[in-house]
């Protein structure tokens, strides 16, 4: 209202009752906020094109990394160079991209200071939670899709289809070692959804951004570490990272799916926790800044 | 019949560790009212709006809107409900209009045209396109005012709504209440500014250090007010002093810039003749609080400079 502004008169205001919003309207009021912004572009952007150069790079090493799994064949055989590119990335990209929308959602709005806002409109405290989870968890997923096809289509232009030398030290036909190396990205769905869980979490608990997007990588270096360690076989199956790992299975020879079924109950168990103390965090939450 | 209350709050309390914020409190609404619920910085008033919204659970108490409680009608508490706490948050990387659309979904949908018309209501149809991060603090307050708006309300509570207005925002500000009033809005604000709630309330509660320190209409509260105080600054301020011998209905005491005054306008007036009168040249003569403000400040044990 400035010196020379002039309010109309309002016309009379009719009192109405506000309906209540269906999870769909939540969700995409959540949808429409984290496409306005430019880090989730970013994001998708860099999933989308960042495999090229690292697969072109790699590609070019006269020397392959022949300590790391698929390492030997990395410079001569595509599907071994996206396999190469996925024991990287479960390291500490896949957490990352997923921590940036979900470590933030929920302290970005103490950041700009509107939960009074979204807590005063018709929607409840639970809605909130679940749209906001959902979305994250959705855009981790679709973040991840898009790495894996940008790996695996990148990797196979630049090194080639040629059949793969398995684990086992058998060969595996190019068709067969597509779907296998693609179900191996996948396999890596069940962790990504346990760090974006884990993320919110400490975004809830924080109410800081940083601390949400930065701490569940360094976590998951911290697990990684502790799994490499000796004599912890007995904590091993408890480590969100563990079920990174659990696609050796599929490019041994025999094949074997065990570990499969322990990530997905250590990843589902990481979710249901790290959910169920985020969701008393919020509802019990005092608003008494943003 | 009993008239339903559109707040009946009752006995509300809520403490942050040792500090108690707000203390048996007890504020209830009539529909087609505008209450203000007054007090300096701290006494509580923020609290309780946060209660009254479910952003904050009391300790002890009831809060009841319309007849419905967060106990036992969750989130339908609010409907019929609108407003903003402090100043209100937007999501900077939106427009205007996209934060108030965003909103509408969260309150199941506006029906066709209610974004423009709210728009229009607070001036802000011409810059409803900029980012809201662009926003001057005055925008931000109206714009909150339209998400309000955009609920239909029939109570509307804001949250010292012209602070860190500009004059004219401030006129703006108060204007537009008082239109939304007149068409049948019950009205809660809370203020820290006794001009503001004198103007547009018709009761009010006033706040101290959590608990209530005064509880009526703002007609009662005037006849409880002390006498007006002024400031006097003449050539000869210990002449002037000397004249109030004459007028036993006046107080005049030293003050760091000249002479407090302090009585009914009519004696103050015959006082302030008498010294130009006897030849003293007033350089300064002007109201340092009204009755109002003196008893706010009686009220809420705060240092009067006059």
């Amino acid at each position: 209202m400035t010196a020379t502004s002039t309010l109309p008169t309002p016309a009379p205001v009719k009192a109405g009752t506000p309906g209540r919003p269906g999870l769909g309207a939540t969700i995409r009021w959540e949808l429409r906020k984290l496409r306005a912004q430019h880090r989730t572009k970013a994001v998708l952007l860099g999933a989308l094109l960042g495999p090229v150069p690292i697969a072109l790079v790699i590609h070019a090493q006269g020397r392959p990394p022949k300590d790391t799994l698929f390492g030997r064949y990395a410079t001569t055989n595509g599907f071994a160079l996206s396999l190469l590119i996925l024991g990287f990335a479960a390291q500490w990209v896949l957490p990352l991209l997923t921590a940036v929308v979900a470590g933030d959602i929920f302290s970005s709005e103490d950041t700009h200071g509107t939960w009074k806002t979204v807590l005063t409109r018709s929607a409840s405290r639970a809605q909130l939670f679940t749209a906001k989870t959902v979305t994250a968890v959705g855009f981790a997923v679709l973040t991840l899709l898009v790495l894996s096809a940008s790996t695996i289509a990148s990797s196979v232009l630049v090194g080639g289809h040629q059949a793969l030398t398995g684990l086992g030290g058998q060969l595996i036909a190019p068709s067969t070692a597509l779907k296998l190396v693609g179900a191996s990205w996948l396999t890596t769905i069940p962790p990504t959804i346990g760090f974006a869980c884990l993320a919110i979490l400490l975004s809830v608990w924080s109410r800081s951004s940083a601390v949400g997007i930065a701490a569940p990588v360094v976590i998951g270096m911290v697990m990684q570490l502790v799994g490499a360690m000796g004599g912890v076989e007995a904590l091993r199956p408890f480590l969100l990272t563990s079920p990174y790992e659990a696609w050796h299975g599929l490019l041994s020879a025999p094949r074997f799916t065990g570990p499969l079924v322990e990530g997905l109950i250590t990843s589902g168990v990481w979710v249901a926790v790290t959910l169920a103390v985020s969701f008393a965090l919020l509802r019990r939450r005092d608003i008494t800044g943003g | 019949m009993t008239t339903q209350l559109a707040v009946d709050a009752v006995g509300v309390t809520k403490a942050f560790g040792q500090v108690r914020a707000v203390d048996d409190v007890t504020i209830q609404v009539a529909p087609g009212e505008v209450y203000g619920v007054l007090g300096p910085n701290g006494a509580g008033k923020t609290t309780f709006l946060r209660m009254l919204f479910g952003l904050i659970r009391p300790d002890a108490g009831t809060i009841r809107v319309f007849d419905k409680s967060w106990d036992t009608d969750g989130v339908g508490v609010l409907d019929g409900v609108a407003g903003f706490i402090e100043s209100p948050g937007f999501y900077p990387y939106l427009t205007g209009r996209q934060n108030l659309e965003g909103l509408a979904l969260l309150d199941g949908g506006a029906r066709a045209g209610l974004v423009e018309e709210v728009l229009e209501v607070v001036d802000l149809t011409d810059r409803a396109d900029r980012k809201v991060g662009g926003y001057s603090y005055g925008m931000r307050q109206r714009l909150g005012v339209a998400a309000s708006l955009l609920r239909e309300p029939r109570l509307l509570v804001l949250d010292e709504p012209a602070n860190g207005l500009d004059p004219a925002g401030i006129r703006d500000m108060r204007a537009l209440v008082k239109r939304l009033a007149a068409s049948g809005l019950t009205v809660l604000l809370s203020s820290h500014n006794m001009d503001e709630v004198e103007e547009i309330c018709d009761n009010v509660t006033i706040m101290n250090r959590g608990g209530v320190a005064y509880h009526g209409s703002i007609t009662d509260l005037r006849a409880m007010a002390p006498d007006p105080g002024h400031l006097l600054h003449t050539n000869d301020n210990a002449g002037a002093r000397a004249l109030a011998a004459d007028h036993p209905g006046v107080e005049v005491e030293p003050a760091e810039d000249g002479l407090t005054v302090v009585g009914q306008e009519a004696a103050v007036a015959a006082y302030v003749a008498d010294v130009v009168r006897s030849g003293i040249v007033l350089r300064v003569f002007t109201p340092t609080r009204t009755p109002l403000e003196a008893l706010f400040f009686m009220l809420t044990d705060q240092e009067v400079a006059a």
